[in-house]
């Protein structure tokens, strides 16, 4: 049996040794802190997106909790999000003591402008549209909302690296962005790390700030801030990684594409989510429906024969026992529902070969064949 | 003229960078980023040095004193009782929870005033945060007396001394949680950020564990709220490669801080060690007259010395909205102006140390 691994890291570092040179060198000059190597990162990063400014951070969801903390929203706001998002969207909503407000989404997977307005209140400060799977939101009509509202948009990109919509990558859109750099991104580092983008200089003084202390220097402290700072070895990595991403970005929306034209042929059993033109996705995931009732004997099935298949995610936010205080109601958000029902994840990644693709292609059609 | 560094990294990473590397390279070969084994191991090793049952480690020791708090329940409208003569961590952690950090007095030995404690206990206090600043504990055997009196949990802020001890307790483990810090400039340092919590208490250790990892049982169910705030496995590894030496640097710290105070005794205040206490001098702070003018007549004799801090949390900015003045805390303020922290480090010779003595005392002669 020929398997398909979901997670490429050890073919993806399959020769670190230009990586654990620099990590020598680092070790010798011992500047560990916000050093060099974090303000290389960070310019590469912001003319990767095409930003004037990037902040290294801890953390993916400190990449977004830090804006939101920027922009001064606080206890007793809220902030409107996806349904279907990662935990961390609404995490990092609630760290800053704000409420996240849950909105349904598109069959693409984004946040649906035109729920967006409806759970407008007086209490909204901010929008956060989560990018998810590599799938831009709907950009031009969130803004458009937020601007007729007077409500900041903080972008969740974690999943999202140069995606584009409108001919612009996300990021750029928003007063500011967070992207994650955790090891199973796109461009990925070897623990947990983040950055910040954004356009605004106002922005960029808050976010160093919030993310060293709050130290305007050694000795002063101009607000209560936290400790989430890109790690030295993490960026000496980042650096490395970051020179390939326009290559990883390809190779991942070729094998969407290949994926997209093999599907598309079962449609009888397998549905791809709807493709919009003009938008750039970059499959962070590789996300296909199927019937609910086949979803999870599929997967199973596509384990026992090898394919590392996921679900990104089978709970959604709002129906967690954790987060019942919130008080949604089951079925309230009918897309996020379904989609949490019916979706699977295939391994779409870098390094995977066509014929691996293939085997994930015939596996599917294999398990159609034995229960349609 | 000889150099006296405040601290020599080049010394500690050429001496140990092989073995570092080596443990980088074995994460990186096991592709295990996230948590995983290494994390695990060096939590075994920490607790049981802390003498604590569990250790959970985390990004750094600000999110370990917020991990804390939260783990304790403590939110908006709370109080919490510290010290505002810390790094800015300990008071930030309690305001960004939306609690409000109560500052009271120190002794003369920096320390958090137990007596203090007790004048400020409201109804609303919810939490007493010692600090052990500089390796030193606070006074636990009193500080315990009164939490358990009154009912509240107690915050360790160890993030300067680990394997400090007070009457036979380890920082760490006589209060509920303990939390430190690992950064590069703390005895028992990472290549980077990182921090870890102490504790005895199972159920709060889970807690942490799920606090620190979004709050997520298994991959897909949310128990409830949490945070992002992994120990980097990288970080784990080379925390691991320390470990068996970080008695021998508190030795050599120790040793450094006794030449000190051995010569210096009578000119200065130095910090003497009282029975029963182990001071692991993460710092040399001795406290004296014109300090700033000894402070540049040092940096003349290439000897670099640091204030740890010169401002207290409760004059800065960001505390203003506490609505603290100057004199709010006497005890604290007048030290501010009085303590300087000396280089105690392990690679130090006594040569060194001999230099900085000399020079103290021919400033004051």
């Amino acid at each position: 049996m020929k398997k398909v691994r979901y997670s490429y890291l050890p073919q993806q570092f399959g020769n670190p040794d230009e990586i654990l040179n620099e990590i020598r060198k680092f070790l010798g000059k011992c500047q560990f802190t916000l050093g060099p190597e974090v303000a290389q990162f960070e310019s590469s990063f912001a003319s990767l997106i095409g930003t004037k400014y990037a902040v290294g951070v801890g953390s993916g969801t400190d990449a977004l909790k830090l804006p939101l903390k920027a922009l001064d929203i606080g206890y007793g706001d809220e902030v409107i999000t996806a349904a279907n998002t990662f935990i961390a969207t609404a995490g990092a909503i609630n760290e800053i003591g704000a409420k996240p407000v849950f909105v349904d989404v598109t069959p693409y997977y984004t946040l649906d402008a035109a729920q967006v307005e409806a759970a407008i209140t007086p209490k909204t400060k901010a929008i956060m549209p989560v990018h998810l799977t590599g799938e831009p939101a709907d950009m031009t009509a969130i803004m458009a909302i937020a601007k007729k509202h007077g409500l900041h948009v903080v972008e969740d990109a974690c999943q999202a690296i140069l995606a584009a919509v409108d001919g612009k990558n996300v990021g750029t859109i928003g007063a500011a962005a967070g992207f994650s750099l955790h090891p199973l991104k796109n461009l990925n580092v070897w623990g947990d790390a983040g950055v910040v983008v954004t356009n605004s200089e106002e922005m960029y003084a808050k976010l160093k700030l919030l993310r060293n202390h709050g130290m305007a220097n050694r000795d002063e402290i101009a607000v209560f801030g936290y400790n989430s700072r890109l790690d030295s070895i993490q960026a000496i990595v980042g650096n490395w990684i970051i020179r390939q991403t326009h290559e990883i970005t390809a190779a991942r929306i070729a094998n969407g594409a290949h994926y997209d034209a093999a599907f598309s042929k079962m449609e009888k059993h397998v549905r791809l989510p709807f493709r919009r033109k003009d938008v750039r996705r970059v499959f962070h995931l590789y996300m296909l429906h199927v019937d609910a009732k086949h979803r999870d004997p599929l997967v199973e099935f596509l384990l026992k024969n090898g394919v590392d298949a996921k679900v990104h995610y089978p709970i959604p936010l709002y129906q967690q026992k954790g987060l019942a205080h919130l008080g949604y109601r089951p079925g309230q958000f009918p897309e996020t529902d379904r989609q949490a029902r019916e979706i699977f994840t295939l391994p779409v990644d870098q390094h995977l070969t066509l014929e691996q693709q293939d085997i994930c292609i015939d596996t599917v059609r294999k398990y159609f064949e034995a229960h349609a | 003229m000889k150099k006296v560094p405040f601290v020599d990294f080049a010394a500690q990473f050429q001496y140990e960078r092989d073995a570092i590397l080596k443990a980088v390279t074995g994460v990186f070969e096991r592709g295990d980023f996230i948590l995983g084994k290494e994390v695990e191991l060096f939590e075994q090793d920490f607790a049981q040095i802390c003498n604590a049952r569990f250790a959970i480690g985390v990004a750094n020791g600000t999110d370990a004193l917020i991990l804390a708090l939260r783990a304790l329940g403590v939110g908006a409208g709370d109080e919490v009782i510290t010290t505002s003569n810390s790094w800015v961590s300990s008071a930030a952690a309690i305001g960004l929870l939306g609690a409000k950090p109560v500052f009271v007095d120190v002794n003369d030995d920096q320390n958090i005033s137990p007596d203090a404690i007790e004048a400020a206990i409201t109804p609303k206090t919810r939490a007493l945060m010692p600090v052990h600043l500089t390796g030193r504990c606070a006074d636990m055997p009193r500080i315990m007396e009164i939490a358990n009196k009154r009912g509240l949990p107690v915050i360790e802020d160890a993030a300067q001394s680990v394997t400090a001890k007070i009457s036979g307790l380890t920082a760490g483990s006589a209060g509920t949680i303990g939390c430190f810090s690992l950064h590069p400039l703390k005895n028992l340092n990472a290549a980077g950020d990182a921090g870890v919590l102490t504790t005895n208490d199972e159920k709060l250790a889970n807690e942490l564990r799920l606090l620190r990892h979004h709050g997520l049982k298994n991959r897909e169910e949310v128990v409830h709220w949490g945070y992002n705030s992994r120990l980097d496995t990288l970080q784990a590894a080379v925390l691991r490669t320390r470990i068996p030496r970080l008695e021998g640097i508190i030795k050599r710290r120790r040793a450094n801080a006794e030449r000190y105070t051995s010569a210096l005794a009578g000119v200065v205040t130095c910090p003497v060690e009282r029975p029963g206490e182990w001071h692991t001098f993460h710092v040399y702070v001795i406290q004296c007259e014109r300090r700033e003018e000894l402070k540049a007549f040092l940096a003349d004799r290439g000897i670099d010395t640091k204030i740890h801090y010169p401002i207290p949390i409760h004059l800065q900015e960001a505390a203003r909205y506490l609505g603290y003045k100057k004199g709010s805390l006497p005890n604290t303020e007048r030290q501010s102006t009085r303590i300087l922290s000396l280089p105690v480090h392990s690679y130090l010779s006594n040569d060194q140390i001999d230099w900085v003595c000399e020079s103290i005392h021919a400033f004051y002669r």
